[in-house]
């Protein structure tokens, strides 16, 4: 009898989210006829995509035990750059390279200052949200960057197999990671200094080195997600991105990533991302206020949450 | 020529000298024991010569080379591997992945990572699903992955820090059969422990510790138990005898069932210890985890024991058998954790008595002789046995009814399982119930007034005093069964 209950336990907790999910689409068809269209689901998909790239960066963090609280901030400054570098003339590829690069640099200077000098992640990129958003302003003297070449359009407004570019990009992004947390050495160092980094370190694995490469991981997202919303605007703002981290944060906890670390994945961050998107586009389509659809959004991540306690409670 | 030598090896610890000149030799498929008091820096010892620290003067020869560790790594490198005193697992990593932590392929293959999983396993007689979570197990279990973990990286000096602590009888036999298989193979082992007996079983020479200074070397086939334990302690210790009791009241009755555990009923009477036998795997290491309601359920006296408040507030209390990751707040001083089970007594309107706290924090510390007697030291910077020693002041500071003892003297030497004795003994005369489940056999005939063994899941056998040691062994190995 306990046997057949455990078992029912573990296939929530396994397959819960995805249940969650579907019940939120079955409800929402119900209500709203619009919602169930190929064109709608697609629009969802193409607008939690900016969020899941970013939260899919935030995923290694947090299964690493840290967290990243500048990537918002990064999105503005690696969106400038590479814009006004392409403004100025550098070819397209080039300029997004570089605003890559720079994500990467970034997210490399919050990460020495965790691994390296020792302090609390939490108050490193809090640091890094101050600093990068100064920084994006400072570079633009505030104003937005605009008249862009066609190749950021591309990657906003393309579409390649009937399906959007910024879904693409998603997706790829997701797959990179998911094989990066699950089947390389570096991945897995990641869970194992998340559950218990003194037992990793006596383990041989250069604790230092991965954290340095969480952070630098986040960074990166945070460029890709830039260069995605860049396109759909049509211009970089130094401005974007505000709140970005929470958004990205909610989707990886909602997603059943402990912050405790040492659990979870990317999969469930995609599941994250969409129960947010849906829940977003679902209440646009019944004409939620936007002030009810906040307090809306953070009940679900309460009930998310709460649902998850109950589930895994007394499993170990 | 020695494989490996350390010279004038010092380490302190901000005040603490925990090491003071140490030499230290290992012949090529030698098998040296450690030996020494808690604290006595045998752990340290061997944390330098596995990476884990630096020394602050000293150097080490390993191969004929000189060399200096800076990391796990390199000292893994040139084939130095050790098994840690506090276990050093991954909880939320699979028992395959933590097999290979460290030294996973760039691309990992979960197939040929359980296999080969599976190999390593059998070769420690664990027959577990590579995929459970390492959470799930026992800490013997987990003891047993832990020397599993070291075998798979095939160093040539193999460092056990006191392997069979958790370990019941049958499981130390079968690491004897391994040490002797690594050690034909050329492999020299390090090997730390608490028991003599076992030290004078697998040793060919002992090294002795006291107070972070080098006594001396002996070979094994030239020296006997009570030469060693002098050189341990510089003066005799008096071995533990238990008279025998009457039992009158009854304290209470526990029910006790879960998975891996058959229902148990139990019945204590005041002043009574009671002992429970078995090797890892029969049931006995669930029993106390039940009776304070971690897990499986439990009634007391008919009521629920759902939680640790519950039993706590039944006047139950347990020194769970981990004191890592369930006795200790191990960043906090000793005397934060000992107050930590008696806040409420502590306090008036919500302020703590800091009067009060240090008083009971001095108790303590004087009557288990903890060492350094230093109440604001923080419990990490403590030896493995000393931490102990504040766990079990921890739970009899709330002066329960009954007390769970899980392990009470895993890694706590002969000078100080004495002394706790003294105090588990001056417990029980006052009245308090207690229930000792441990894999010391010893220790259950030194203490108990009756043994429940445990079997497959259920009580075999009750056993009263006088004891036959080859009894309760035969009992619980299951050698009884074939006789
Ligand atoms: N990281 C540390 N910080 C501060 N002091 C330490 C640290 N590690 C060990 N010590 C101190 O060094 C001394 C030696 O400790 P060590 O752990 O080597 O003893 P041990 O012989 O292994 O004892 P036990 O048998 O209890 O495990 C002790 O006094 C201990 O308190
Ligand atoms: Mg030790």
């Amino acid at each position: 009898m306990s046997l057949a209950r455990i078992n029912w336990r573990e296939l929530l907790a396994r397959f819960g989210l995805v249940l969650a999910l579907l019940a939120l689409v079955i409800i929402l068809s119900a209500m709203s006829d619009r919602f169930l269209t190929q064109s709608n689901i697609i629009n969802v998909l193409r607008q939690i995509s900016i969020n899941a790239i970013i939260a899919a960066g935030m995923t290694v963090v947090i299964i690493g035990r840290g967290i990243d609280l500048s990537v918002g901030s990064l999105l503005a400054l690696t969106g400038v750059v590479g814009a006004s570098l392409a403004v100025g003339g550098l070819p397209a590829g080039v300029a997004i390279a570089a605003a890559l690069g720079l994500g990467l640099a970034m997210g490399v200077f919050n990460g020495a200052f965790v691994a390296y000098a020792g302090i609390a992640p939490f108050i490193v990129t809090l640091a890094g949200l101050t600093i990068f958003r100064g920084m994006a302003l400072a570079f633009t003297d505030g104003r937005p960057v605009s008249g862009l070449p066609p190749a950021f359009m591309t990657i906003g407004y393309g579409s390649f197999l009937g399906l959007p570019v910024p879904i693409w990009i998603m997706l790829g992004f997701l797959v990179v990671t998911h094989v990066i947390l699950r089947y390389t050495a570096l991945g897995r160092a990641v869970y194992a200094i998340g559950g218990n980094e003194e037992a990793a370190r006596l383990s041989g694995i250069p604790v230092r080195r991965v954290v340095l490469f969480t952070f630098a991981y986040s960074g990166l997202a945070a460029a890709i997600a830039s260069m995605v919303l860049t396109g759909r605007l049509n211009s970089a703002q130094p401005s974007a991105g505000v709140m970005f981290e929470l958004d990205a944060i909610a989707a990886v906890v909602v997603g059943g990533t402990s912050l405790f670390g040492g659990k979870g994945g990317v999969f469930g961050t995609l599941i994250g991302a969409l129960i947010i998107g849906v829940i977003n586009n679902g209440m646009n389509l019944l004409n939620v206020p936007s002030f009810y659809q906040q307090i809306v959004k953070g009940g679900v991540i309460l009930t998310a949450l709460l649902i998850e306690r109950l589930v895994s409670a007394r499993r170990t | 020529m020695a494989l490996l030598s350390m010279h004038g090896v010092s380490k302190r610890f901000g005040a603490v000298t925990a090491l003071q000149g140490v030499d230290f030799t290992l012949e090529a498929g030698e098998v040296h024991a450690l030996v020494g008091e808690n604290g006595a820096g045998k752990s340290t010892l061997m944390k330098i010569l596995a990476g884990v620290q630096p020394p602050d003067e000293g150097h080490m020869q390993l191969g004929g080379d000189d060399v200096r560790f800076s990391s796990v790594q390199e000292a893994q490198a040139r084939g130095v591997v050790m098994v840690y005193q506090e276990l050093a697992l991954v909880p939320t990593l699979s028992v395959a992945e933590n097999l290979f932590l460290g030294r996973l392929p760039r691309f990992v293959d979960y197939g040929a990572l359980r296999t080969r999983a599976r190999t390593l396993l059998a070769q420690v007689d664990l027959h577990l699903d590579p995929d459970t979570e390492v959470a799930r197990l026992s800490i013997g279990e987990r003891q047993l992955v832990e020397i599993a973990r070291a075998l798979a990286r095939e160093g040539r000096v193999l460092i056990l820090d006191e392997p069979t602590a958790a370990l019941a009888s049958t499981e130390t036999d079968r690491l004897f059969e391994i040490i002797t298989r690594v050690k034909a193979s050329g492999v020299s082992v390090v090997y730390i422990s608490h028991r003599l007996e076992e030290v004078f079983r697998i040793a060919d020479r002992v090294t002795v510790l006291r107070d972070g200074a080098l006594v001396g070397t002996r070979t094994v086939a030239d020296t006997n138990a009570e030469q060693v334990i002098e050189m341990m302690v510089g003066s005799s210790v008096h071995r533990y005898e238990r008279p025998a009791r009457v039992r009158e009241r009854v304290v209470g009755t526990f029910e006790v069932t879960e998975r891996d555990l058959r229902p148990v009923r139990i019945t204590l009477h005041a002043g009574e210890i009671v002992g429970l036998a078995g090797v890892i795997g029969s049931g006995r290491e669930r029993v106390l985890p039940c009776a304070f309601g971690l897990r499986g359920s439990a009634r007391w006296n008919d009521a629920a024991i759902g939680s640790p408040r519950d039993a706590i507030k039944a006047g139950i209390v347990l020194v769970p058998s981990d004191r890592k990751t369930q006795g200790l707040v191990v960043g906090l001083s000793v005397e934060a954790n000992l107050s930590l089970a008696t806040l409420g007594r502590l306090q008036r309107f919500g302020f703590m008595r800091a009067g009060a706290v240090r008083a009971q924090s001095r108790h303590w510390i004087e009557r288990l002789s903890l060492r350094p007697p230093d109440p604001d030291k923080a419990v990490w910077e403590l030896s493995g046995g000393n931490q102990q020693k504040v766990v079990i002041a921890k739970a009899l500071a709330t002066e329960p009814e009954v007390l769970l003892l899980d392990e009470p003297t895993r890694g706590v030497d002969v000078g100080a399982r004495a002394e706790l004795y003294d105090v588990i003994d001056d417990l029980s005369s006052r009245g308090l119930a207690l229930l000792l489940s441990s894999s010391d056999t010893e220790e259950l005939l030194g203490l108990s007034d009756r043994i429940l063994v445990f079997r497959e899941g259920r009580v075999t056998a009750e056993l009263q005093p006088p004891y036959d040691y080859e009894e309760v062994v035969a009992h619980v190995t299951g050698a009884h069964q074939l006789a």
